[in-house]
């Protein structure tokens, strides 16, 4: 009886073993538990309030890589910067690039502003396209599915609760989607101005125009010249929103806001990253308040 | 009569639809056609079959050149001495004279071999000549997280060792490592054995049997004489600041075949500000026991990023235990201002006061000023911790 016993106990244990998942972002982190529920345990390495191309890579990132059974990344580049060196310490071969355990989320999007011609001396371009396909409520639907495909095909036995709660969640970023989209449809056609090609595809899904960057390149700090040719064009074309992230400086935006009457909204770009963005729903509804009210 | 001309009306217009459509499929059908055809035309034509464009390895290209003033000429400089740990150094890779110098080129070049390995390879290319830095491969696929690397490459010994000039953040090698190990460092032929063990708290083990060829420390040519082992551990005290602590053994024997064993401890903790700027604290102490004679001495620098564009530093350096009859107040003062206009290049200026070492067999203070220049182009992989 007594053997009977443990053995359902360890066979119950070994059906409920979780997946550990890492993912590279929290935004990322938000879907898998989403459509893994309790099925998955969810690490997440970055944190929503830093630079997503430059994050510490960091010896406890190691720790937590080693024992994955799947790494979840946003891709188009967006982490060469600190995945790599992690991945290679980390020695876990089932989470290698081209492992099963690896996913790489860009696929299953379509990028903008890919790059015809790509040198370093147009700054720190993405050769793949802009990465930060994310801000764009409606490329979170084929992320999701792709990730519950994925934990399928890990743990197969599960498939039918991933579908499920895939479905439940695609029901519901879909109600938000055009909800938001009415909502703010008067919004199309403004013009803005950003830090840096950060907002694309936000502005993509609401219409809104883009007029120029903070940043004179990708990754080069704010240069005075810079900055008065944007002033003027600001003034020119009457534009009154500055479109800010959490982990730039914010003296350049407030500088030509206070030369142009313009308004700085600080806009986030990860779940998280400003308060009151906990879940992807609220999110989603920041990135449209911040973008047209 | 109405009923009848609805009809008649509704009849049209699905028929014009009709048309439109047939229209449609024809337009395409005509395109796909003509697709068909440009690619016939173009295998006709031949093209691609020994293309391997998409198998290059990664290519990375570093520059690195500098602007020196000293107050030592440049004869008494070359073949300078440490008291007690180098009699006369045969060569002096980087700095080497007053005016300008270019130090070398980096070849670095990293690739695939198949599902199982990676391959590396770094070419120095100086003035006087090419060089293998190192040239290895790396295991993919070992269970149990370990990992195994073959070939040339320099000794996960200490926290400083591995990692190449142009990475680190001050001109010159510490004075610690040039004064047991030379200013190329532990670098040689040999295996490597890496183990991450399952634990919470990030926690690694490496060992490495290496053929000991420095001349400083370990360089019996008649056979393979050094071993290397190695634990690491890194970890979190809150959510900005981390640390990375190790221990480090080389044992091998030496040219005059006598027994020789150095001992490594280091301590990193970093602090991130923002995205952009950080405070680490990097120290190191190494120990060494060749022939009965024992030495030590240590480094400690602190560095600050204060946003993508500026670094400062200042480092503090010691050889505090000599050989008999020896100097033990050989010390070394550094300060670094480092600008980068963009993450692919840095100017550094450095200034130094050097009171270890001696030239022509008189210890003499050096005073040095240096402006260095490094630029890294290509695919070059992101450095670690």
């Amino acid at each position: 009886m007594k053997k009977i016993l443990t053995l359902t106990t360890v066979l119950t244990t070994a059906m409920f073993a979780q997946l550990n998942v890492a993912t590279t972002y929290n935004y990322l982190g938000e879907v898998t538990k989403r459509v893994g529920g309790d099925l998955v345990k969810v690490d997440v390495l970055a944190s929503p309030k830093l630079d997503p191309h430059f994050i510490t890579p960091k010896p406890s990132l190691i720790s937590k890589l080693r024992r994955e059974d799947l790494l979840i990344i946003n891709g188009a580049q967006l982490e060469i910067g600190w995945i790599p060196p992690l991945l290679r310490s980390a020695n876990n071969s089932k989470i290698q690039n081209g492992g099963s355990g690896f996913l790489d989320v860009s696929g299953a999007v379509t990028l903008i502003d890919i790059p015809v011609n790509v040198s370093r001396s147009m700054g720190d371009v993405h050769p793949d396209g802009n990465p930060h396909f994310a801000l764009n409520i409606d490329n979170i639907i084929p992320i999701a599915e792709l990730i519950s495909m994925k934990l399928s095909q890990l743990d197969p036995s599960n498939q039918a609760t991933y579908n499920k709660n895939f479905e439940q969640f695609k029901t519901k970023m879909e109600e938000l989607s055009s909800k938001l989209k009415k909502e703010y449809a008067s919004c199309e056609g403004k013009k803005v101005v950003q830090y840096h090609e950060l907002f694309n595809y936000a502005m993509d899904f609401y219409g809104i125009q883009k007029v120029g960057n903070i940043e004179p390149l990708p990754g080069i700090s704010p240069s005075s010249k810079h900055t008065l040719e944007l002033i003027n064009t600001m003034n020119e074309q009457k534009i009154k929103t500055i479109l800010q992230d959490v982990y730039h400086e914010k003296k350049t935006a407030n500088f030509i806001a206070s030369k142009t009457g313009a308004e700085v909204k600080v806009v986030p770009h990860d779940v998280g990253a400003v308060d009151g963005t906990d879940t992807l729903e609220d999110f989603y509804t920041t990135i449209g308040k911040e973008l047209c009210q | 009569m109405q009923k009848k001309l609805l009809l008649c009306t509704l009849l049209s217009t699905y028929l014009l639809q009709a048309t439109e459509l047939e229209q449609r499929v024809e337009k395409l059908e005509k395109a796909l056609q003509a697709q068909k055809k440009s690619k016939l035309q173009e295998a006709l034509n031949g093209g691609n079959s020994f293309n391997q464009k998409s198998f290059i390895p990664d290519i990375s290209l570093i520059l690195d050149g500098s602007a020196v003033s000293r107050n030592i000429s440049n004869d008494d400089y070359e073949g300078y001495g440490i008291d007690g740990f180098l009699e006369e150094a045969d060569e002096i890779p980087f700095h080497k004279n007053r005016g300008f110098n270019f130090n070398y080129a980096e070849l670095g070049m990293h690739s695939e071999v198949g599902p199982y390995f990676t391959s590396d390879a770094i070419f120095h290319l100086h003035p006087e000549g090419f060089e293998i830095e190192e040239a290895y491969l790396t295991t993919k696929k070992l269970p149990a997280n370990l990992d195994m690397k073959m070939g040339k490459f320099r000794s996960g010994f200490g926290r400083i060792n591995a990692i190449h000039q142009h990475a680190q953040h001050f001109s010159e090698q510490p004075l610690v490592y040039e004064a047991m190990l030379g200013v190329e460092g532990l670098n040689d032929a040999g295996v490597a054995l890496h183990w991450v063990a399952p634990t919470d708290t990030y926690f690694m083990a490496g060992v490495e049997a290496m053929q000991g060829t420095n001349e400083l420390s370990f360089g019996k040519s008649s056979e393979n004489n050094l071993y290397v082992g190695y634990l690491k551990s890194g970890f979190d005290l809150d959510d900005s600041t981390s640390v990375l602590t190790g221990a480090s053994v080389a044992t091998g024997k030496t040219e005059e075949n006598q027994d020789s064993k150095l001992y490594g401890g280091e301590l990193t903790l970093k602090h991130t500000i923002d995205s952009y700027s950080n405070l680490t604290w990097q120290s190191e102490y190494l120990y060494r026991d060749r022939d009965d004679e024992k030495q030590g001495g240590y480094y400690t620098q602190l560095l600050y990023k204060k946003d993508s564009n500026w670094e400062f530093g200042t480092r503090y350096e010691a050889l505090n235990k000599n050989a008999k009859n020896q100097p033990d107040d050989l010390k070394k003062y550094s300060a670094i201002v480092s600008y980068s206009p963009f993450e692919f290049s840095k100017i550094r200026l450095q200034a130094t006061k050097d009171k270890s070492k001696s030239f022509g067999g008189v210890r003499e203070t050096e005073n040095q000023v240096l402006l260095e220049f490094l630029v890294e182009t290509g695919a070059h992989g992101a450095h670690a911790f």
